[in-house]
């Protein structure tokens, strides 16, 4: 019988190494501190919401920001796995992470691979001192989904680039400082051709921010407007022309980490508490053990491709498999919790109430699915994937 | 009787024979079954392989859906037979928990106290009742039974002839026999006293085994499913080149893959045992049993009609999963005990824990 039509998709199983363990025990000091201090609220969607700089600078001087980063560029110089027990343990706090994430998890790595030297002794030491805090501006309005076909453009200058067009749903564009922007430098028939990175300063000249508001009102994305921005030379990250194949080469790191199954865990710790004032049904037992398998096992993949990547491989298929299983996880986790102990939402009930969470993980639900690419894509990703391999 | 090949290499009776009892009464041909080494079979591992190269065999035996007792032999009842310090017979084994067995000690000795203080040696039992669905009883050389006697659990064997035997099977047409003991004398030299942990330990395994078929099953239709929407025309084009079907499809290789990471996931704390490895296995449990109705609705949707006759292999896979998703505990019982001990301030250690 030939092999398994799985087996070129095979995830390892991992154990962490001793040096993780450890690290996750001071995570968790961390977290109580800053608990006590009020600042780690145990709320969903963090990563998105959760923007307070002066915590990703106390994350920072614990080494914990940029940390995959090697220590010559101000980095921890620690492994993929150590980064990944770090951020696991703030998502599952609802700790607030949004305002590094970025940097944090695309731009420093980014910058990192394909920065000139210059932008790296400039870029990496603020990532990691949590001092410099960035947004990805790629989506626009007529390029969701199809990405490749944006519109903005950048003509050569005689020092640099001029840039031209709108990003949209740019998020943290008004708190951040940079932006990694995706725009053609080149007419090329390929689509895919032509594409370049450039970073783009948001408070320069020609940058234009205008908020829009999610439904529950948070301003938490923008469209940028960048009416003929005059962005230098050295600027421009990695090669003319490679932007598209910079952007692909990322996805794996973005998609399977635990922001893409964790955006709502705080809201079944919730929920656990609130069973603890009286006793639960086999019913309701049943639905809390049903829910937790799942995580547990999704978990177990996204640490498989976290094994994957710091072995060096690109694990592009499990990555959109995980991030496809964990966002529909998310909405799943915040409609079960709901049935299991029927709560009317409520988005002005005391902050950090089951009500009041519930609100906020389902107004913030629809996003769980969408961003950083849509979960059909992802399964389009899947099969070719493994049709391609069979 | 009109048997075939199918993958293994080894005879498989089509579905429609599979309550034909006369091929499974046969315990030798299983015996060839599990133990043979040939390329295009799954070989039973040795009885001291590594806990994750078990789970691995009897992951593709669930794909390939070997009629036998592979799971029951390789990852139940012979390490259970270990534990216990029992040898291990050849051939193909089957197990019992069966904590509703009337058992009694047959001498009186056995259950007075004697002058140092304990119970006497001579662990003959008098055992009544009935074993219900016992996995390929008919084609066991021994059956490995878990019970209560009167000074606790007990661990005993039995050769499926010294029982009635009134034969039973489930979707799959595999057989699930039912056994009756009627004061049946169990020499002590087939018994063992053991300590609750091991009982429980039996059930974990016995879940275990059953999830890694699951997830083998669940590969299987993956397998035969990604092959027929490629092969298969419709409209013009290959049915996987439709949004539809690749949506589909997706979800059905990712539901797959979750099970299979939630079996590997158990290898390591089964070894060390406790806590970990109840929740561990009470999870993987939980998440085949409840991915085999997903796992099964997309396969054969997306095979259409040929999918559900004998003409295809489909139903050997799916049909699995509606009855292994059933044996050894489905979600409905793993779950809530999975539930149980957590807490608010628990949950994310629980998780956690391994690694
Ligand atoms: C919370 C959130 C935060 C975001 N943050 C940022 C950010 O910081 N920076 C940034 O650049 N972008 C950001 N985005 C944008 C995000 O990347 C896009 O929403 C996403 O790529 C989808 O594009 P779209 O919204 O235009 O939907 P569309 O591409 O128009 O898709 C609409 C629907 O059609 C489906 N569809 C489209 N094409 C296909 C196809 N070929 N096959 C099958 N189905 C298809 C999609 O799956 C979806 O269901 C964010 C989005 C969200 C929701």
């Amino acid at each position: 019988m030939s092999p398994s039509t799985l087996s070129p998709i095979a995830f390892p199983d991992v154990a962490l190494p001793e040096s993780a363990r450890r690290l996750r025990t001071e995570v968790r000091a961390f977290l109580d501190e800053e608990h006590a201090r009020g600042t780690v609220l145990g709320r969903p969607d963090s990563w998105l919401a959760g923007w307070d700089p002066d915590f990703s600078r106390r994350l920072a001087e614990r080494g914990w920001v940029g940390m995959a980063l090697p220590t010559e560029y101000g980095g921890a110089g620690r492994g993929f796995l150590e980064r990944y027990v770090v951020i696991e343990e703030l998502l599952a706090a609802g700790a607030p992470v949004s305002a590094h994430w970025v940097s944090d998890r695309q731009a420093g790595p980014s910058i990192l691979q394909h920065g000139t030297e210059e932008q790296r002794r400039f870029f990496l030491p603020r990532i990691a001192a949590g001092q410099c805090f960035f947004s990805i501006g790629m989506s626009e309005k007529n390029s969701g989904s199809d990405l490749a076909s944006v519109a903005t453009r950048a003509e050569r200058t005689a020092d640099g680039w001029r840039l031209t067009g709108t990003k949209m749903w740019t998020g943290g564009a008004h708190v951040n400082d940079y932006a990694i922007v995706l725009a053609r430098t080149d007419e090329a028939e390929d689509k895919h051709a032509g594409l370049s990175q450039f970073v783009v300063d948001l408070r320069a000249p020609g940058v234009r921010i205008e908020p829009i508001h999610l439904m529950s009102g948070e301003h938490r994305f923008n469209a940028v407007h960048l009416e003929g921005v005059d962005v230098p030379d050295g600027m421009l990250l990695g090669r003319p022309g490679d932007g598209w194949k910079q952007v692909t080469g990322e996805l794996a790191f973005e998609r399977s980490g635990p922001e893409r199954y964790l955006s709502t865990f705080p809201l079944l710790a919730s929920l656990l508490r609130e069973l603890e004032q009286r006793p639960a049904t086999a019913e309701q037992l049943t639905q809390v053990g049903i829910l937790t398998a799942r995580l547990h096992s999704i978990r177990r993949l996204s640490l498989g491709v976290a094994a994957a990547l710091d072995a060096g491989a690109s694990p592009d298929i499990q990555a959109a498999l995980v991030k496809d299983l964990g966002t529909r996880l998310e909405g799943t986790l915040t409609d079960t919790v709901r049935s299991i102990l029927p709560t009317p939402a409520d988005p002005h009930a005391t902050p950090g109430t089951h009500p009041e969470l519930l609100a906020f993980a389902q107004l913030h639900s629809p996003g769980y699915t969408l961003r950083g690419g849509t979960n059909e894509i992802l399964r389009g990703i899947i099969t070719r994937g493994l049709e391609q391999h069979r | 009787m009109n048997t075939h090949t199918i993958d293994t290499g080894a005879p498989v009776v089509p579905a429609d024979a599979y309550d034909t009892a006369t091929f499974y009464a046969d315990a030798d041909s299983i015996a060839t079954v599990t133990n043979t080494t040939a390329s295009d079979t799954v070989a039973l591992p040795s009885p001291d392989a590594a806990t994750a190269e078990l789970l691995a065999a009897v992951k593709e035996a669930g794909r390939r859906a070997v009629p036998g007792p592979f799971a029951e032999t390789a990852l139940v009842a012979r390490p259970l037979l270990h534990r216990a310090h029992l040898p291990v017979p050849d051939g193909p084994l089957s197990y019992a928990i069966a904590p509703e067995l009337t058992v009694r000690y047959a001498h009186p000795a056995a259950s007075a106290v004697g002058s140092a203080g304990c119970s006497g040696e001579d662990n003959t039992l008098l055992v009544t009742g009935a074993l219900r669905r016992v996995p390929w009883a008919r084609a066991a050389t021994a059956v490995v039974v878990l019970a209560t006697a009167p000074f606790g659990p007990v661990l005993f064997t039995l050769t499926p002839d010294q029982a009635a035997l009134t034969p039973g099977a489930n979707l799959a047409g595999e057989p699930r026999d039912d056994l009756h003991l009627a004061a049946l004398e169990i020499p002590a030299s087939h018994v063992r006293r053991i300590s609750p942990e091991l009982l429980d330990e039996a059930r974990l395994r016995a879940a275990l085994a059953r999830s890694a078929l699951i997830a083998g099953a669940a590969e299987r239709c993956v397998d035969l499913t990604v092959a027929h929407t490629t092969a298969r025309t419709q409209f013009g084009r290959p049915l996987s080149r439709f949004q539809a079907v690749k949506q589909e499809e997706a979800r059905l290789i990712e539901e797959a893959a979750l099970v299979r990471a939630a079996v590997q996931a158990a290898a390591v704390p089964l070894d060390t045992g406790g806590t970990a490895a109840y929740f561990a296995i009470a999870a993987a449990k939980t998440q085949a049993s409840a991915s085999a109705a997903e796992i099964a609705r997309i396969a054969h949707q997306l095979h259409g009609a040929i999918g559900i006759t004998q003409l295809n292999p489909l139903h050997l896979a799916t049909t699995r999963l509606w009855s292994w998703r059933d044996e050894d505990g489905d979600e409905t019982y793993w779950a809530p005990r999975l539930a149980r001990p957590l807490t608010a301030t628990t949950l994310w250690p629980t998780l956690t824990t391994t690694p």
